[in-house]
């Protein structure tokens, strides 16, 4: 039984997806509550494959019987594990937010919308359990897919954005198919095992080599990395408040995952090969996106975008990370990942909040209307700790092991980089803070100020994990040194 | 750089792959219609899937269904059938992708009345 969890897991949204207009027959309200204790049963299942992977090791599932490397493999290792468990979370916090903040015109699209949200959920599962490349292409597509029609549902402006996120997106979809078939050609395998024997090999090969930068291009614009970012600030800021936070945690994170996955599972960092080159690559473009995208986040006056923004240079710092190529990189970069995919979410779920509670969209007209909330002040407080990097929360020991690896090898520049973000993402939070705590003269309707009891929870319970990801860092922290000491990292 | 060449016009296929997937590139990235972006992105798309392809081809080598049940498997008679059906698959993702896109551009034109990108974005400001 236990070996089929990371099927299981995928098949509670999925099997849920189909059976949605079943569900949705007699009354469409009745999906939310279906599609809810569907993310909860999935969270479920994904905690018991956690629990069970710590416990006795990692689970390799290949379906339909077929042994890999023919058949299709998924893997469930540690980080695949922890992944799929924040996801399930954040899909069922997210869902709860979406009670207190309905989608508008959703009209008679209620049954569409929840499916396409399932589908969502249970590609990102995909991407994030895939043990072979075309998979992980396939899953992806189906994120993207996800993703540019939930960016659409509000219509008008949402399209345009949603069409330049796809023209974007598919892009990114067909450098990465391209570089894998590269991939292909060179070793005549596209299992992450498989490949991880022959490619370290071949690295000198000029297909490996161009396989290789194709699928950083493609994942680069999926991930929204600095240079490739042009769909990502539009597309956050017109999709509907209800999935923002949604696509915001997860969309670019698991893209970033996938890009790890090849680094170190298959390209092999570990042993004896040591594309140095590509490590180089990959921090100078973290630090470019990390600081560049803190300096535009600066700039911004809607609070999406800022947040959005932000979410960019956040990206960079996870790749400072990954790129030192050294076991305290990998994992502070792996842990930064989790705790980013939360204050992502709670981001967006306070700009979603603050806007359909109080009409509040801008700075501006944050500082002139009088907020009195304590719950949401007080969630946007833990969040810009976190964010700044601060502690007791995640954010801090993310940031410390990240500033420690770039330490460990000598690299100064990094560290720079780090700390000239660390300071910029304090001075635009610092621009928030200081007017949503100022009295303004606008005083919002007080029919729509009482925070609903489903917004709180999904507050309370995103503010506790930002400080439980930090209390409880050294046990996440050593889980993930396990496995990737495994990958031959380790000194 | 005569061999180069020579090298060049060996592999035909190759060529025919990046003389679609340049031209691609261009009509997405140089055209104002919405819908002749969307061309672009196919000739890209079926750029990669053509090359996908031809990555299984081999010569003299006939379609991979097995001659006779009782005669051991002899590779070289057949091509490689891994990468066809990997093409199915992308070709699935890249319908899929057109449908949504060319909802996208209906739903667009529906409200906005016209294709012309820089129309569109006049009228968004």
């Amino acid at each position: 039984m236990s070996e089929h969890l990371p099927a299981l897991v995928f098949l509670i949204p999925f099997v849920t997806a189909i059976c949605m207009p079943i569900a949705g027959s007699r009354d469409g309200r009745r999906c939310q509550t279906v599609v809810l204790a569907a993310f909860f049963c999935m969270a479920l299942a994904a905690a018991a494959t956690l629990w069970f992977v710590v416990r006795y090791g990692e689970i390799r599932y290949s379906f339909g019987g077929w042994a890999p490397p023919e058949g299709i493999e998924w893997v469930a290792d540690e980080v695949g594990s922890i992944m799929a468990l924040t996801l399930s979370v954040l899909a069922c916090l997210c869902l709860l937010y979406m009670r207190s903040v309905p989608i508008d015109p959703l009209g008679g699209r209620t049954i569409p919308f929840y499916t396409i949200l399932l589908l969502l959920v249970s590609g990102l599962t995909g991407v994030v359990f895939a043990g072979d490349l075309f998979n992980l292409f396939v899953f992806l597509e189906i994120v993207a897919l996800c993703g540019y029609t939930l960016v659409g549902v509000p219509g008008g402006r949402a399209l345009v954005s949603a069409f330049r996120y796809l023209i974007m997106g598919a892009l990114g979809g067909s450098f990465f198919l391209l570089g894998l078939s590269y991939f292909y050609a060179a070793t005549g395998t596209l299992n992450m095992a498989d490949l991880a024997q022959r490619v370290p090999d071949l690295l000198a090969s000029k297909a490996v080599i161009g396989g290789l930068s194709f699928m950083f291009i493609g994942l680069g614009i999926k991930m929204a990395l600095m240079p490739l970012h042009g769909w990502l600030p539009d597309a956050y800021n017109d999709a509907p408040d209800a999935v923002s936070p949604l696509l915001a945690a997860l969309l670019t994170k698991v893209a970033l995952l996938a890009w790890i996955r090849i680094l170190f599972w298959v390209v092999g960092a570990g042993n004896g090969g040591q594309p140095s080159e590509i490590f180089a690559l990959v921090w100078v473009l973290g630090a470019v996106a990390s600081v560049g995208g803190a300096f535009l986040a600066l700039a911004q006056r809607d609070l999406k975008r800022i947040f959005a923004y932000g979410g960019l240079a956040h990206i960079g710092l996870i790749l400072i990370g990954v790129g030192q190529g050294s076991q305290t990189g990998l994992t502070g970069g792996l842990f930064y990942l989790i705790n980013d995919a939360v204050m992502q979410c709670m981001l967006f779920v306070f700009a979603g909040a603050i806007g359909h509670q109080f009409g509040v969209r801008t700075l501006d007209e944050l500082g002139s209307t009088h907020i009195r909330n304590p719950w949401l002040i007080g969630a946007f407080v833990i969040v810009a700790l976190s964010m700044i990097g601060l502690p007791p929360t995640g954010g801090f020991f993310g940031k410390w092991y990240i500033v420690l690896s770039a330490i460990e090898s000598r690299n100064y520049v990094a560290v720079a980089a780090v700390i000239l973000t660390t300071l910029l993402t304090m001075a635009y939070f610092i621009r928030v803070l200081e007017r949503l705590v100022r009295v303004g003269k606008d005083a919002p309707d007080a029919s729509r100020v009482e925070t609903p009891l489903p917004l709180r929870v999904s507050l309370g319970v995103l503010s506790a994990a930002m400080i439980g990801l930090g209390l409880w860092s050294d046990r996440i922290v050593n889980v993930l040194l396990e496995t990737t000491t495994r990958l031959g990292l380790g000194s | 750089m005569l061999e180069l060449v020579q090298a060049w016009l060996q592999r035909p296929n190759l060529i025919a792959f990046v003389t679609l997937l340049l031209l691609g590139l261009f009509i997405t990235v140089t055209h104002h219609n919405l819908v002749k972006k969307l061309i672009g992105l196919y000739l890209v798309q079926t750029s990669v899937i053509f090359f996908l392809v031809t990555t299984g081809a081999k010569e003299g080598a006939t379609v991979p269904i097995l001659l006779s049940e009782s005669d051991t498997v002899q590779a070289d008679l057949y091509v490689n059938p891994v990468p066809h059906v990997l093409t199915l698959t992308a070709i699935v993702v890249q319908v899929a992708t057109l449908g949504v896109s060319l909802a996208l551009v209906a739903g667009i034109y529906r409200k906005y009345g016209s294709l012309d990108e820089d129309d569109i974005l006049k009228r968004l400001e």
